[in-house]
């Protein structure tokens, strides 16, 4: 479906004109992030980015995320813990209302979360409530009420966990644990009301959304006064429309951003951040050749990554040793990874029984440029007499034959829903995660296991940080995938724009401290 | 000519059916699974279980199938399994669009495409045959996403004249609109000059510029009208594939219409509204056709239908 790739002829004289003023005449700051149609605006049904960037603006949770990842208070002003580990109390904000007028208090929590679990609901993500004691059953309808989540008084709830679980508060910043007001309307998921800094104002179905500013939001209202988010299907038009100056920021595209990088006034625009997004290809641990760790490792040896993110991502991407990114606790940046050796490949495989190499199948979407580092994977694999075939699929049928065990290798990337190292050890390693819970390698080791969910109760955040650590290790050494890079975000920003920063977690970029500098 | 339409319009009544069963078949069969899509990146065994079984995806074939023909009898396309919206007001939204896009597109390329191949055919092998023979190659050969970048480096980027994507007044029609049919355009161009051409030699032609009739009203009245047969097929053609979703051009030009819903339908395999637009595009395409054969008999009295 994507022309990207036929775009690069074009580039450079797209890019050679056009030149920036220094003031907009808008009065609406616009963002063109969005690749598609949200599903909803109800915090419920959001498993896309697009829909968990909207609910960001609409609604509140008892917590938010910072652009650079930190975790703070939102419509929860404050919470302690018992010295079990067990039960939050959550001291939430009071006179909150709201944009219908009606006031917040502690019964909306409880009701958002049953919302959430209920069946009726048909969202799909109930996952990130589960640590709530009782909430997979009351999700399954075992169980009638959510007794778990208990309304102290109108600013008081109390949420007890079925474990201790240290990261409890960043999942209740994702955006399905948004609160949303009581007896919410059918049509919900297009006409919101929230608490957040943005009034819902006008959706356009693949083409636009428009909010204003809530003008007594409680953190302080937004500065601009409107915010509208335009869908841009093909990445190459909003670089269009960024150059015509009727997008505010553009998330440049990876084969221009060279072009971009080289061209003086531009360069002066771009902000460039490490993203919370992992590229890698998973090897299913189970099958045939590769439930030997010594041929997962003359994979990772075999695949020459720098050359590949440099020639093919323009170089936006730092190398993994490691599924945990850089920026975040636990990262070992002294660990280096897999370095490019052709020749200790084919010892290990010589080794592990296989001198005249193996066959396996590479499984790889249609999205650029994921087919080309594909048949860059498979050259290098080639050179170390790993023939591999690949087998390009629509992201829907991969998926499903991943999470089924039928593929040996995939190439993919994962996103955070929230920043931390356990966003990327839990889902991706951890045994009870194979298949459809992320663990796409089938990847079990009872060390790492034991060692992740340690973490889980670690309260303190420099042992918790010291255990990720060590199951990070334990995992490159295992080698359940090749570690590829972690992906670069690259934007530019408009010259009349003050205060954008780039989000470490996609919805975590709201627009409030964002001003514009008039013509 | 009632009776005929009548007719017709029953004869698609087994044709659309054999669509809704293709497509169901097709998506049957496929892989993927629409649950996976609906839960996202990380999931649990049981919602999934529970979700597939609510949408009824762990029924047998035949029973889903049954019971998704009779909402379509009682005129219910079904619910999105992704947005929970209804299918029939998605396609109400997106359709205006693409019918808005695809008319402009034709507009213009019958207005271009036929003056450019009357003045072609004209004098054959003159100055501007052959101007116009290398526009309608260049026209032809030229992919739509191509020409749609083209243009809007040109005109929106480089000149500033119109907006480079997006849906509004018709200053954003004019680019996606010229995109969209380029390509009819240089086709149509061709095709009339043939028939011109053809026409242009009959005894009739002879007789009214004998009987003093300025070459005007002999070049358009006469000739014109007997070389339409050929040029409706051509518009007719390419009209049902433009409503059937400019996927390419609804894409560069950001434009919401109806090509871009389906194909988002297809990679999240939302199946109720994959199989509601083809349904319901498929009922386009035979309009568009029976229009087609309706509009031979008018350009073409000696066409009858019976």
């Amino acid at each position: 479906m994507s022309i990207r790739r036929f775009f690069p002829l074009l580039v450079p004289a797209l890019f050679a004109c056009g030149g920036g003023s220094s003031g907009s005449s808008r009065t609406s700051v616009v963002d063109s992030r969005d690749e598609y149609d949200p599903r909803s605006l109800d915090p419920a049904l959001s498993t896309d980015v697009p829909t968990g960037r909207a609910v960001a603006y609409v609604f509140d949770g008892l917590t938010r995320f910072t652009p650079d990842a930190a975790v703070v208070p939102g419509l929860a002003r404050s919470w302690d813990l018992s010295a079990d580990g067990l039960t939050y109390t959550f001291h939430l904000r009071t006179g909150v209302k709201f944009h219908d007028g009606r006031p917040f208090t502690a019964s909306n929590v409880l009701h958002s979360f049953q919302r959430v679990l209920d069946p009726a609901t048909k969202g799909g993500r109930g996952w990130p409530l589960y640590p709530v004691k009782g909430a997979e059953d009351y999700a399954g309808g075992k169980q009638k009420g959510l007794d778990a989540v208990v309304v102290r008084d109108d600013s008081t709830v109390l949420i007890t966990l079925k474990e201790p679980l240290a990261i409890f508060p960043k999942l209740l910043a994702m955006p399905v644990a948004s609160i949303v007001p009581d007896n919410v309307p059918k049509n919900f998921g297009e006409h919101p009301i929230g608490t957040g800094p943005w009034k819902f104002l006008e959706w356009r179905h693949d083409d636009y959304l428009k909010f204003a500013k809530n003008a007594s939001y409680f953190d302080g209202p937004p500065k601009m006064d409107t915010l509208t988010a335009r869908i841009f299907p093909e990445r190459s038009t909003a670089a269009a429309e960024y150059e015509a100056g009727n997008i505010d920021i553009l998330n440049v595209p990876e084969q221009e951003s060279r072009t971009w990088e080289a061209d003086e006034s531009k360069k002066a625009r771009l902000q460039s951040a490490p993203a919370l997004r992992f590229w890698y290809v998973g090897i299913n641990t189970t099958r045939g050749p590769l439930s030997d760790v010594r041929v997962r490792q003359a994979l990772n040896y075999a695949v020459d990554v720098p050359t590949l993110l440099n020639r093919l991502l323009s170089g936006r991407g730092d190398l993994a040793a490691g599924v945990i990114p850089l920026t975040l606790a636990g990262a070992d940046k002294s660990r280096k990874s897999y370095p490019h050796d052709l020749s200790k490949a084919k010892q290990l495989l010589s080794a592990a029984g296989h001198p005249t190499g193996v066959d396996l199948e590479l499984w790889v979407s249609q999205t650029p440029p994921f087919p080309k580092v594909a048949e860059t994977i498979q050259a290098n694999l080639a050179e170390a007499g790993i023939r591999v075939k690949i087998v390009q699929r629509d992201a829907s049928s991969m998926r499903e034959a991943s999470r089924k065990g039928n593929t040996d290798l995939v190439l993919k990337e994962w996103y955070a829903d929230y920043p931390d190292a356990e966003n990327f050890l839990f889902p991706l390693l951890h045994s009870v995660n194979k298949g459809v819970g992320g663990n796409i390698s089938f990847y079990s080791n009872s060390e790492f296991d034991r060692i992740v969910t340690a973490s889980h109760r670690e309260q303190d955040d420099a042992k918790r940080a010291e255990l990720y650590t060590q199951a990070d290790q334990i995992a490159f050494n295992d080698a359940p995938m090749i570690f590829l890079f972690f992906y670069r975000d690259l934007y530019a920003v408009q010259p009349w724009i003050q205060g954008f920063k780039v989000p470490a977690v996609f919805n975590a970029q709201r627009w409030t401290d964002v001003t514009m500098s008039k013509k | 000519m009632l009776a005929f339409i009548a007719r017709r319009l029953l004869l698609s009544i087994p044709t659309l059916f054999g669509v809704l069963v293709v497509v169901f078949l097709l998506l049957y069969v496929a892989p993927g699974d629409p649950v996976q899509e609906m839960v996202g990146e990380r999931a649990d065994p049981e919602t999934i279980a529970r979700l597939r079984k609510e949408l009824r995806l762990d029924e047998p074939m035949l029973s889903q199938f049954t019971h998704y023909a009779g909402g379509v009898l009682r005129g219910d396309l079904g619910n999105s399994y992704i947005t929970q919206r209804p299918i029939i007001r998605d396609i109400r939204e997106r359709f205006p669009k693409t019918l808005l896009l695809a008319g402009s597109a034709m507009l213009l390329a019958s207005i271009l495409g036929i003056t450019l191949g009357v003045l072609s055919a004209r004098s054959p092998g003159g100055w501007f045959d052959r101007l116009g023979l290398g526009v309608a190659y260049l026209g032809i050969s030229f992919p739509v996403y191509w020409v749609g970048l083209i243009l809007i480096l040109v005109f929106a980027v480089m000149l500033k004249w119109l907006p480079p994507s997006g849906y509004g007044g018709i200053k954003f029609l004019i680019l996606p609109a010229f995109a969209l049919g380029s390509r009819s355009i240089a086709f149509l161009a061709r095709v009339t000059r043939s028939a011109m051409l053809d026409v242009l030699g009959g005894d009739f032609v002879r007789t009214a510029r004998a009987k003093g009739l300025r070459e005007r009203v002999v070049v358009v009245k006469h000739a014109l009208r007997n070389a339409l047969i050929p040029i409706i097929t051509v518009l007719g053609l390419d009209f049902g594939y433009y409503l059937t979703g400019s996927i390419l051009t609804e894409t560069i030009f950001s434009w919401p219409g109806i090509g871009r819903y389906v194909v988002n339908a297809i990679t999240r395999r939302d199946l109720p509204a994959i199989q509601g637009s083809v349904l319901f595009l498929s009922v386009v395409f035979v309009l568009v056709n029976l229009l087609t054969d309706l509009a031979y008999a008018k350009a073409d009295p000696r066409v009858a239908y019976h």
